[in-house]
């Protein structure tokens, strides 16, 4: 059943073409990997599909209905932090469950499960400031999960932490994920990082964009970054981006 | 240990070394007659007449204590409406494209205008009492005021407003959750600022039409001829402005610690 569908999707800046004719389906509960060129704006093509910015052409539809903020549940996590500096954690992660009004005993026992699942039981009542640059873009992903999203984007989010913290927030990313079975588009240039987290990954092409191919990754998880079908799909991706 | 701890103790002496030894100095001057008497009074003679002020009315009227008072009413009132029709205008100038094309350009226009140059129009419209200086000093503290709100708003960090967006969050409910508490501290900088040039404002005011007021007690310094009550006059403004420049800065270290961190 699909969850997402995409028909069409062209953004014209002018008359640059960043994206072009884009079409593609996310099932219910899938984990969608995009990956691409540097610059082939996929940072455009998230925007598009969470509406932050309006679509030259094409449509997107969310359960069958016209995708629109106010009426689907969607959550995106942004690659640079974004967490209220005024806010405590605890006050941060609750903030797109107030903005999307959930009773206050079902938001108290989200919030628990949620910040237990993040790990960050000890920091609640800690300021952005006084947490490090992980714990902060935990907590961006506990407040996208904690409104079970029917569609969450998430934009580079690990793209500016080391790799070893990188493979810890990855885990926890899929146990979270495996747990709620929100549908998920993940974004990266990180080919390794794609073929670890996703269910299905979409090439794109250099500008003008499109999908250039689908590669299903069916590996059973935890995934094994040495089991030998992982680097084939690896390289398969690689192969397809190259543009040297 | 005991080196740091005297440099410490010098550290803390000097500046009371150094306003004493003006008043010296400042003192010797009168005292040696280098400059006279009717031109310059000593600091003696300034605390005297403050002594003096404190229960005798004459000889401009008013004990010098009112005339604080009536100053810092008068500023304080202004000043007031100035932040409670200012921060909001400002705030929402930021945020609202309607509201900001509508005001913008007046307040471009009024902007330029030092303050004191409404004075003679004021005179004309409220007379010499209290309305004609709240409205001078209205007119000087709103421009500061809008302009740092105005901006504070428009400085909020653009993530924070993308990602209330994607929750779903509407204009007004963005304008409350994430641009007002951004733009909080750039709204406290333009209340020091407003302050500092509404009390400068008022004493110009005063100076030139008043019947109270530290300003006015100044002007009569300068037409009986008493360099003494000027300087007391001059030191009164300032004291009385480090006094609420401090009020002020507590203030604003509270509220802001209980959205910032």
């Amino acid at each position: 059943m699909s969850k997402v569908s995409v028909t069409g999707l062209t953004k014209e800046f002018g008359d640059l073409t960043v994206l072009k004719d884009v079409s593609f389906e996310v099932n219910k509960g899938e984990f969608l990997c995009i990956v691409g060129p540097t610059g082939c704006g996929k940072t455009t093509f998230l925007n598009l599909l969470a509406k932050l910015i309006p679509a030259t052409k094409g449509t997107i539809y969310i359960d069958n209905e016209e995708a629109d903020p106010k009426k689907h549940n969607i959550s995106f996590v942004f690659q640079e932090p974004s967490s209220l500096p005024w806010r405590t954690v605890k006050d941060n992660i609750a903030y797109g469950m107030q903005v999307k009004k959930i009773p206050p005993a079902e938001m108290e026992a989200r919030l628990e499960k949620v910040i237990d699942l993040v790990g960050l039981s000890d920091c609640i009542n800690l300021y952005p400031n006084e947490i490090s640059a992980s714990m902060e873009q935990r907590v961006a992903i506990a407040r996208a999960f904690a409104t079970n999203p029917d569609l969450l984007l998430m934009d580079e989010p690990y793209g500016q932490l080391d790799l070893k913290l990188r493979f810890y927030l990855e885990d926890e990313l899929i146990r979270i994920w495996t747990e709620s079975k929100n549908t998920v588009i993940f974004i990266t240039h990180n080919i390794e990082e794609s073929v670890y987290l996703a269910d299905r990954i979409l090439v794109l092409s250099n500008k003008p964009t499109t999908v250039k191919q689908e590669v299903l990754v069916d590996l059973p998880r935890p995934r094994n970054i040495l089991d030998p079908e992982f680097s084939r799909i690896r390289n398969q991706v690689t192969d397809l981006i190259k543009w040297w | 240990m005991g080196k740091k701890s005297t440099n410490t103790l010098v550290l803390r002496i000097i500046p009371y070394v150094s306003i004493l030894s003006c008043l010296i100095i400042w003192q010797l001057i009168v005292v040696l007659n280098i400059v006279p008497n009717t031109l310059l009074a000593s600091p003696l003679q300034v605390i005297k007449l403050f002594i003096y002020k404190l229960n005798h009315t004459q000889p401009d009227g008013g004990l010098i204590l009112v005339h604080a008072f009536v100053s810092l009413k008068e500023a304080l009132i202004g000043y007031v409406l100035a932040l409670l029709i200012g921060i909001p205008l400002g705030l929402a100038m930021g945020w609202f494209k309607p509201i900001d094309g509508l005001i913008r350009p007046l307040f471009e226009i009024l902007r330029p205008i030092p303050p004191v140059a409404w004075i003679p129009l004021t005179i004309f419209w409220f007379g010499i009492g209290l309305s004609g200086k709240v409205f001078i000093i209205f007119l000087a503290g709103l421009v500061p005021v809008v302009i740092n709100s105005y901006t504070g708003v428009r400085m909020t960090n653009p993530v924070y407003i993308r990602m209330a967006r994607t929750y779903g969050a509407t204009k007004w409910r963005i304008f409350i959750d994430v641009c007002v508490p951004s733009a909080l501290p750039m709204v406290f900088g333009g209340l020091q600022v407003a302050l500092s040039v509404s009390w400068m404002t008022l004493v110009a005011a005063e100076l030139i039409a008043a019947d109270s007021g530290l300003g006015f007690f100044i002007t009569m310094g300068q037409r009986l001829l008493m360099p003494d009550m000027i300087i007391l006059g001059i030191l009164m403004i300032g004291l009385t402005g480090v006094v609420i420049g401090i009020i002020v800065d507590k203030v604003e270290k509270r509220l802001v610690a209980g959205m910032w961190r």
